[in-house]
Protein backbone atom coordinates (compact mmCIF):
# COMPACT_ATOMS: atom_id res chain seq x y z
CA UNK A 1 0.00 0.00 0.00
CA UNK A 2 2.83 2.35 0.96
CA UNK A 3 4.45 1.78 -2.43
CA UNK A 4 1.21 2.71 -4.21
CA UNK A 5 1.17 6.19 -2.64
CA UNK A 6 4.92 6.90 -2.86
CA UNK A 7 5.74 9.98 -4.95
CA UNK A 8 7.16 8.11 -8.00
CA UNK A 9 4.23 5.65 -7.95
CA UNK A 10 1.74 8.54 -7.89
CA UNK A 11 3.35 10.05 -10.99
CA UNK A 12 3.14 6.70 -12.79
CA UNK A 13 -0.50 6.18 -11.73
CA UNK A 14 -1.37 9.74 -12.80
CA UNK A 15 0.36 9.20 -16.15
CA UNK A 16 -1.51 5.94 -16.77
CA UNK A 17 -4.88 7.54 -15.95
CA UNK A 18 -4.18 10.61 -18.08
CA UNK A 19 -3.07 8.57 -21.09
CA UNK A 20 -6.08 6.24 -20.65
CA UNK A 21 -8.41 9.23 -20.35
CA UNK A 22 -6.96 10.76 -23.50
CA UNK A 23 -7.26 7.52 -25.48
CA UNK A 24 -10.84 7.01 -24.29
CA UNK A 25 -11.71 10.62 -25.13
CA UNK A 26 -10.56 10.21 -28.73
CA UNK A 27 -11.28 6.53 -29.42
CA UNK A 28 -14.27 5.67 -27.21
CA UNK A 29 -16.26 8.85 -26.51
CA UNK A 30 -18.33 10.05 -29.48
CA UNK A 31 -17.94 13.41 -31.20
CA UNK A 32 -20.28 15.94 -29.62
CA UNK A 33 -23.36 16.54 -31.75
CA UNK A 34 -23.94 20.09 -30.46
CA UNK A 35 -22.46 23.21 -32.03
CA UNK A 36 -19.13 22.49 -30.31
CA UNK A 37 -18.41 19.50 -32.56
CA UNK A 38 -14.90 18.04 -32.41
CA UNK A 39 -13.56 20.93 -30.30
CA UNK A 40 -15.55 19.48 -27.37
CA UNK A 41 -12.66 16.97 -26.99
CA UNK A 42 -10.74 19.74 -25.20
CA UNK A 43 -13.21 19.27 -22.34
CA UNK A 44 -11.66 15.93 -21.23
CA UNK A 45 -8.55 17.68 -19.87
CA UNK A 46 -9.86 21.25 -19.54
CA UNK A 47 -12.54 20.47 -16.94
CA UNK A 48 -10.38 18.12 -14.79
CA UNK A 49 -7.60 20.74 -14.76
CA UNK A 50 -10.10 23.40 -13.67
CA UNK A 51 -11.48 21.20 -10.89
CA UNK A 52 -7.95 20.32 -9.78
CA UNK A 53 -6.96 24.00 -9.63
CA UNK A 54 -9.95 24.73 -7.39
CA UNK A 55 -9.08 21.70 -5.21
CA UNK A 56 -5.52 23.06 -4.83
CA UNK A 57 -6.91 26.43 -3.68
CA UNK A 58 -9.25 24.54 -1.33
CA UNK A 59 -6.30 22.74 0.26
CA UNK A 60 -4.51 26.10 0.60
CA UNK A 61 -7.60 27.42 2.41
CA UNK A 62 -7.60 24.47 4.85
CA UNK A 63 -3.83 24.84 5.35
CA UNK A 64 -4.30 28.56 6.11
CA UNK A 65 -6.85 27.79 8.84
CA UNK A 66 -4.58 25.05 10.21
CA UNK A 67 -1.65 27.49 10.30
CA UNK A 68 -3.62 30.17 12.14
CA UNK A 69 -4.70 27.57 14.72
CA UNK A 70 -1.31 25.93 15.25
CA UNK A 71 1.30 28.49 14.07
CA UNK A 72 3.13 25.49 12.58
CA UNK A 73 5.09 26.54 9.48
CA UNK A 74 4.49 23.18 7.78
CA UNK A 75 0.94 24.41 7.03
CA UNK A 76 2.31 27.62 5.57
CA UNK A 77 4.55 25.58 3.26
CA UNK A 78 1.60 23.42 2.20
CA UNK A 79 -0.45 26.55 1.47
CA UNK A 80 2.32 28.08 -0.62
CA UNK A 81 2.84 24.88 -2.62
CA UNK A 82 -0.91 24.49 -3.27
CA UNK A 83 -1.33 28.11 -4.39
CA UNK A 84 1.62 27.79 -6.78
CA UNK A 85 0.24 24.58 -8.26
CA UNK A 86 -3.28 25.99 -8.32
CA UNK A 87 -1.99 28.91 -10.37
CA UNK A 88 -0.12 26.57 -12.73
CA UNK A 89 -3.33 24.61 -13.34
CA UNK A 90 -5.32 27.86 -13.61
CA UNK A 91 -2.94 29.09 -16.30
CA UNK A 92 -3.64 25.90 -18.26
CA UNK A 93 -7.39 26.34 -17.74
CA UNK A 94 -7.25 29.89 -19.07
CA UNK A 95 -5.18 28.98 -22.13
CA UNK A 96 -7.19 25.88 -23.05
CA UNK A 97 -10.43 27.71 -22.27
CA UNK A 98 -9.47 30.51 -24.66
CA UNK A 99 -8.63 28.00 -27.39
CA UNK A 100 -11.93 26.19 -26.81
CA UNK A 101 -13.80 29.50 -26.66
CA UNK A 102 -12.39 30.52 -30.03
CA UNK A 103 -13.43 27.19 -31.52
CA UNK A 104 -16.91 26.99 -29.95
CA UNK A 105 -18.00 30.62 -29.57
CA UNK A 106 -15.76 32.33 -32.14
CA UNK A 107 -14.11 34.57 -29.51
CA UNK A 108 -10.95 34.16 -27.43
CA UNK A 109 -12.51 35.77 -24.38
CA UNK A 110 -15.96 36.74 -23.12
CA UNK A 111 -16.75 38.69 -19.97
CA UNK A 112 -19.22 36.15 -18.69
CA UNK A 113 -19.59 34.97 -15.03
CA UNK A 114 -17.47 31.79 -15.04
CA UNK A 115 -14.55 33.27 -16.98
CA UNK A 116 -14.57 36.54 -15.09
CA UNK A 117 -14.68 34.95 -11.63
CA UNK A 118 -11.94 32.49 -12.64
CA UNK A 119 -9.74 35.36 -13.83
CA UNK A 120 -10.38 37.07 -10.50
CA UNK A 121 -9.26 33.89 -8.69
CA UNK A 122 -6.00 33.99 -10.65
CA UNK A 123 -5.37 37.66 -9.79
CA UNK A 124 -6.14 37.05 -6.11
CA UNK A 125 -3.66 34.20 -5.84
CA UNK A 126 -1.02 36.12 -7.79
CA UNK A 127 -1.51 38.84 -5.17
CA UNK A 128 -0.98 36.14 -2.50
CA UNK A 129 2.47 35.39 -3.96
CA UNK A 130 3.28 39.11 -4.22
CA UNK A 131 2.28 39.57 -0.58
CA UNK A 132 4.59 36.75 0.47
CA UNK A 133 7.49 38.26 -1.43
CA UNK A 134 7.27 41.64 0.36
CA UNK A 135 7.15 40.39 3.98
CA UNK A 136 10.58 39.39 5.32
CA UNK A 137 9.89 37.92 8.74
CA UNK A 138 8.82 34.26 8.46
CA UNK A 139 6.02 34.02 11.05
CA UNK A 140 4.53 37.38 10.08
CA UNK A 141 4.63 36.42 6.38
CA UNK A 142 2.91 33.11 7.14
CA UNK A 143 0.17 34.85 9.17
CA UNK A 144 -0.52 37.49 6.50
CA UNK A 145 -0.48 34.83 3.78
CA UNK A 146 -2.90 32.61 5.73
CA UNK A 147 -5.37 35.46 6.26
CA UNK A 148 -5.11 36.43 2.59
CA UNK A 149 -5.58 32.80 1.45
CA UNK A 150 -8.79 32.57 3.50
CA UNK A 151 -10.15 35.81 1.98
CA UNK A 152 -9.08 34.82 -1.56
CA UNK A 153 -10.84 31.47 -1.25
CA UNK A 154 -14.23 33.24 -1.09
CA UNK A 155 -14.02 33.62 -4.88
CA UNK A 156 -13.48 29.87 -5.47
CA UNK A 157 -17.05 28.69 -4.71
CA UNK A 158 -18.29 31.76 -6.59
CA UNK A 159 -16.40 30.50 -9.65
CA UNK A 160 -17.75 26.98 -9.24
CA UNK A 161 -21.36 28.09 -8.84
CA UNK A 162 -21.22 31.00 -11.32
CA UNK A 163 -22.62 28.97 -14.21
CA UNK A 164 -25.21 27.32 -11.98
CA UNK A 165 -26.65 30.50 -10.47
CA UNK A 166 -26.15 32.69 -13.55
CA UNK A 167 -27.03 30.34 -16.43
CA UNK A 168 -27.22 33.12 -19.02
CA UNK A 169 -23.44 32.93 -19.55
CA UNK A 170 -21.74 31.16 -22.45
CA UNK A 171 -19.97 28.55 -20.30
CA UNK A 172 -21.97 25.29 -20.11
CA UNK A 173 -22.82 23.48 -16.84
CA UNK A 174 -21.49 19.96 -17.25
CA UNK A 175 -22.21 18.34 -13.91
CA UNK A 176 -25.18 19.58 -11.92
CA UNK A 177 -27.47 18.24 -9.22
CA UNK A 178 -29.63 16.72 -11.95
CA UNK A 179 -26.79 14.59 -13.35
CA UNK A 180 -23.82 14.90 -15.67
CA UNK A 181 -25.68 15.53 -18.91
CA UNK A 182 -23.06 13.38 -20.62
CA UNK A 183 -23.24 10.07 -22.40
CA UNK A 184 -21.84 7.10 -20.45
CA UNK A 185 -18.68 6.84 -22.58
CA UNK A 186 -18.03 10.58 -22.23
CA UNK A 187 -18.49 10.41 -18.47
CA UNK A 188 -16.08 7.46 -18.13
CA UNK A 189 -13.41 9.30 -20.17
CA UNK A 190 -13.94 12.45 -18.11
CA UNK A 191 -13.79 10.65 -14.74
CA UNK A 192 -10.59 8.80 -15.62
CA UNK A 193 -8.95 12.07 -16.72
CA UNK A 194 -10.23 13.67 -13.51
CA UNK A 195 -8.65 10.89 -11.43
CA UNK A 196 -5.39 11.31 -13.35
CA UNK A 197 -5.28 15.08 -12.77
CA UNK A 198 -6.05 14.64 -9.07
CA UNK A 199 -3.28 12.06 -8.69
CA UNK A 200 -0.92 14.39 -10.57
CA UNK A 201 -1.79 17.23 -8.20
CA UNK A 202 -1.11 15.03 -5.15
CA UNK A 203 2.22 13.87 -6.64
CA UNK A 204 3.26 17.45 -7.46
CA UNK A 205 2.26 18.69 -3.98
CA UNK A 206 4.42 15.98 -2.41
CA UNK A 207 7.37 16.79 -4.64
CA UNK A 208 7.08 20.56 -4.11
CA UNK A 209 6.88 20.02 -0.35
CA UNK A 210 10.08 17.99 -0.62
CA UNK A 211 11.66 20.94 -2.48
CA UNK A 212 10.61 23.34 0.30
CA UNK A 213 11.98 20.99 2.99
CA UNK A 214 15.27 20.67 1.13
CA UNK A 215 15.51 24.47 0.75
CA UNK A 216 15.05 24.83 4.52
CA UNK A 217 17.70 22.18 5.15
CA UNK A 218 20.15 23.98 2.84
CA UNK A 219 19.48 27.29 4.65
CA UNK A 220 20.03 25.62 8.05
CA UNK A 221 23.29 24.03 6.95
CA UNK A 222 24.53 27.32 5.47
CA UNK A 223 23.74 29.03 8.79
CA UNK A 224 25.66 26.31 10.62
CA UNK A 225 28.70 26.78 8.40
CA UNK A 226 28.40 30.57 8.48
CA UNK A 227 28.05 30.59 12.28
CA UNK B 1 -16.97 23.82 -37.84
CA UNK B 2 -15.42 20.88 -39.68
CA UNK B 3 -13.61 18.07 -37.89
CA UNK B 4 -10.30 19.23 -39.41
CA UNK B 5 -10.76 22.75 -38.07
CA UNK B 6 -11.83 21.47 -34.64
CA UNK B 7 -8.89 19.06 -34.57
CA UNK B 8 -6.46 21.98 -34.95
CA UNK B 9 -7.86 23.68 -31.84
CA UNK B 10 -7.91 20.40 -29.92
CA UNK B 11 -4.31 19.63 -30.89
CA UNK B 12 -3.20 23.11 -29.80
CA UNK B 13 -4.95 22.78 -26.42
CA UNK B 14 -3.52 19.34 -25.66
CA UNK B 15 -0.05 20.39 -26.84
CA UNK B 16 -0.08 23.33 -24.39
CA UNK B 17 -1.30 21.16 -21.49
CA UNK B 18 1.19 18.36 -22.07
CA UNK B 19 4.11 20.73 -22.72
CA UNK B 20 3.51 22.73 -19.52
CA UNK B 21 2.92 19.69 -17.31
CA UNK B 22 5.88 17.71 -18.65
CA UNK B 23 8.14 20.79 -18.38
CA UNK B 24 7.04 21.44 -14.79
CA UNK B 25 7.61 17.77 -13.93
CA UNK B 26 11.19 17.83 -15.19
CA UNK B 27 11.99 21.25 -13.70
CA UNK B 28 10.76 20.16 -10.25
CA UNK B 29 12.60 16.83 -10.53
CA UNK B 30 15.80 18.69 -11.38
CA UNK B 31 15.31 21.06 -8.44
CA UNK B 32 14.95 18.12 -6.05
CA UNK B 33 18.15 16.51 -7.38
CA UNK B 34 20.10 19.79 -7.22
CA UNK B 35 18.94 20.52 -3.67
CA UNK B 36 19.72 16.95 -2.52
CA UNK B 37 23.24 17.33 -3.89
CA UNK B 38 23.60 20.71 -2.13
CA UNK B 39 22.46 19.16 1.17
CA UNK B 40 24.96 16.31 0.79
CA UNK B 41 27.84 18.70 0.05
CA UNK B 42 26.90 21.02 2.92
CA UNK B 43 26.58 18.10 5.35
CA UNK B 44 30.01 16.88 4.31
CA UNK B 45 31.40 20.39 4.87
CA UNK B 46 29.79 20.60 8.32
CA UNK B 47 31.23 17.20 9.26
CA UNK B 48 34.67 18.20 7.95
CA UNK B 49 34.62 21.40 10.02
CA UNK B 50 33.40 19.59 13.12
CA UNK B 51 36.17 17.02 12.71
CA UNK B 52 38.69 19.85 12.22
CA UNK B 53 37.44 21.63 15.35
CA UNK B 54 37.60 18.36 17.30
CA UNK B 55 41.20 17.79 16.25
CA UNK B 56 42.14 21.38 17.11
CA UNK B 57 40.49 20.99 20.53
CA UNK B 58 42.37 17.73 21.10
CA UNK B 59 45.74 19.40 20.53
Amino acid sequence: MKQLVSAPALFVEAGICLIAGLLLAFLYAPIDVSSMGFSQKIFYYHAPIAETALVAFGIAFVAAIAYLRTQDLKWDRLGLVCVRLGLLFSLLVMITGMIWGKAAWGVWWAWEPRLTTFLLVCFLYIAYLVLRSVVEEEQRRATYAAVFAIIAFIDVPMTFFATRFLPEGLHPVVISAGGSGMEGSMLVSFLISMLGMTLLLVALIRRDLAVEDLKDRVADLKNTIGG
Amino acid sequence: MSIEEGARFVAAAYAVILAVLVLYYFISARRVNTLRRDVELLEQEVQRRQAGAGEAGGE
